[in-house]
């Protein structure tokens, strides 16, 4: 099978659930770095292990850019996501029927964000559960 | 360390320039500054150039054009606070003795640049926030919804620095754009990252500014008004940490505590301030940031006419980014330039009175898992 294209190899990890985001977590403070970091910038400990990020959030910020960005065509929408492991994500939401609400229930969705040279280019997003 | 004083200052206009090249902008600014501080362009013992795009020998470039040659220059990038950064490092040389007197050049092309006619993006082509789409007005976007949502701004709100500073600029003879909006035509202007629209955004511009640092011993063979740096900080911010309250700007709140123990003065000492507004929303984190009212009063504060021209502390009396335009490299530079007038006395219809500290802050650059900026300084004045 041909080998899937990332927006960036370090932060994609496949296992028996399929795709997952993945971060680096201190084994010693135990802070969590996304995207990874080779140590703990923190305590400058060297041990870090790998650990998948939540895939449900709440949204504590967003807007709507209207102009090309990255390989997105407008309108493209723009998150922070609380996650329940304290860390907060930039990332991109998916456009629903209704407007986003400051606080709402967000899930990842892992899948093809562009395409390049004919092919799939493989990212994360985050959805509103209710809409 | 010894004392360091702006001898000379010049600027271009700044706007939309695109038959103009980098060389002929920087020179005339170079230019400018050198005739203001009353010098012979022979007598520049040192140069740093500040350019954030596309960027190379630079200084070196402008300088031949007026017959500097032969002696230590440099270019620095350090994103919208390159040319902070540039003025810093030339206060360093002269307050540690190394050198007498210096130039600073400023100077950017944007309307010609490779970023020209997009939303600048992070920096680092691999940078995940730059390929999952987060770009400047984005990311300060983000810190509006949240004034709006968390802290009851209204939209209304948001424009105030806008209107303010675009009132400001109608004084300002360099401004990009001298025109008055109201609050309604800034918030019905194009929504670019909603809820910021075209009017709460930075343009794209070009232009220059120059300062000529040197000793008080140099000075005053030239001057009696000696304008001096009180302090001069630079600090990069924090790369892992985003912030628990992202309206909270506490990377400029521990810069600007430096700045003030380092000139021995408090935000209450201060008579006007020049920072970076690219998006109108952030001017109202940065008055709490800056220690201009207490934690969580910004909006109370702005409302209270408190940063108007009269007002008890006036922000941007130049127009800010917002009219003036943000030629990167050039707008840290751009705003010492200001600053000093006032301190002068020399700044026409705009002149905040009787003016004697000022702070000039620039702040730029954003990285992934960042929501502080990258790099961050002040300079304070006082005469």
């Amino acid at each position: 099978m041909e080998e899937p294209i990332f927006i960036r190899d370090d932060i994609f990890k496949s296992g028996v659930n399929g795709l997952s985001v993945v971060a680096n977590k201190c084994n010693r403070c135990g802070k969590i770095a996304f995207p990874k970091t080779k140590y703990c910038v923190h305590c400058f400990n060297k041990e870090m292990t790998e650990v998948e990020i939540s895939r449900r959030g709440k949204l504590y910020s967003y807007t709507i850019t209207h102009y090309p960005v990255s390989k997105f065509n407008p309108p493209h929408a723009i998150g922070l996501i609380d996650l329940p492991e304290g860390i907060r994500i930039h990332t991109p939401l998916v456009m629903g029927n209704k407007e986003f609400k400051v606080g709402s229930e967000m899930e990842m969705v892992i899948g093809p964000v562009w395409m390049e040279d004919g092919k799939a280019v493989i990212g994360y997003k985050f959805k509103d559960i209710n809409n | 360390m010894r004392d360091v004083v702006i001898l000379g200052i010049g600027q271009t206009m700044f706007g939309k320039l695109p038959n103009s090249t980098v060389d002929e902008l920087g020179t005339q600014a170079a230019e400018r500054a050198i005739e203001d501080a009353g010098i012979h362009p022979k007598d520049i013992q040192v140069a740093y150039g500040a350019r954030a795009v596309d960027a190379q020998v630079s200084v070196q470039s402008i300088l031949r054009r007026i017959g500097i040659t032969q002696i230590e220059m440099h270019n620095v990038e350090n994103a919208c606070a390159s040319g902070s950064t540039a003025i810093h490092l030339l206060w360093k040389d002269i307050a540690y003795g190394i050198y007498d007197i210096g130039i600073v050049i400023g100077v950017e092309t944007m309307t010609t640049s490779s970023l020209a006619g997009r939303l600048i993006p992070p920096a680092g082509k691999d940078d995940l926030n730059r390929l999952i789409g987060v770009t400047m007005p984005s990311s300060f976007a983000l810190i509006g919804r949240r004034l709006m949502e968390a802290r009851g701004a209204t939209r209304e709100d948001l424009a105030y620095p806008s209107f303010k500073n675009h009132r400001n600029a109608c004084m300002n003879p360099f401004a990009q754009y001298k025109k008055a909006f109201t609050i309604e035509e800034i918030i019905n202007s194009k929504v670019i990252c909603d809820p910021l629209t075209l009017y709460e955004c930075c343009p794209f511009t070009d232009g220059s500014a120059s300062v000529i640092l040197c000793s008080e011993e140099v000075a005053k063979r030239h001057t009696t008004k000696l304008i001096k740096i009180a302090s001069s900080v630079i600090m990069t911010g924090t790369y892992d940490i985003v912030e628990k309250d992202i309206t909270n700007f506490t990377q400029l709140e521990r810069l600007a505590k430096i700045a003030y123990e380092k000139a021995g003065i408090g935000a209450e000492d201060l008579d006007l301030i020049e920072l970076h507004d690219a998006f109108a929303c952030e001017e109202i984190c940065a008055y709490e940031a800056l220690g201009l009212c207490p934690s969580g009063e910004g909006l109370a504060f702005m409302n209270s006419g408190a940063t108007e021209i009269g007002g008890k502390i006036p922000v941007n009396p130049s127009g800010g980014l917002l009219s003036l335009g943000h030629p990167l490299g050039a707008s840290g530079t751009r705003v010492v330039c200001e600053v000093t007038s006032h301190l002068r006395g020399e700044a026409g219809q705009r002149q905040v009175r009787d003016a004697k500290v000022g702070m000039a802050e620039m702040v730029g650059g954003y990285l992934a898992g960042m929501t502080n900026p990258v790099v961050g300084g002040i300079q304070i004045l006082t005469k």
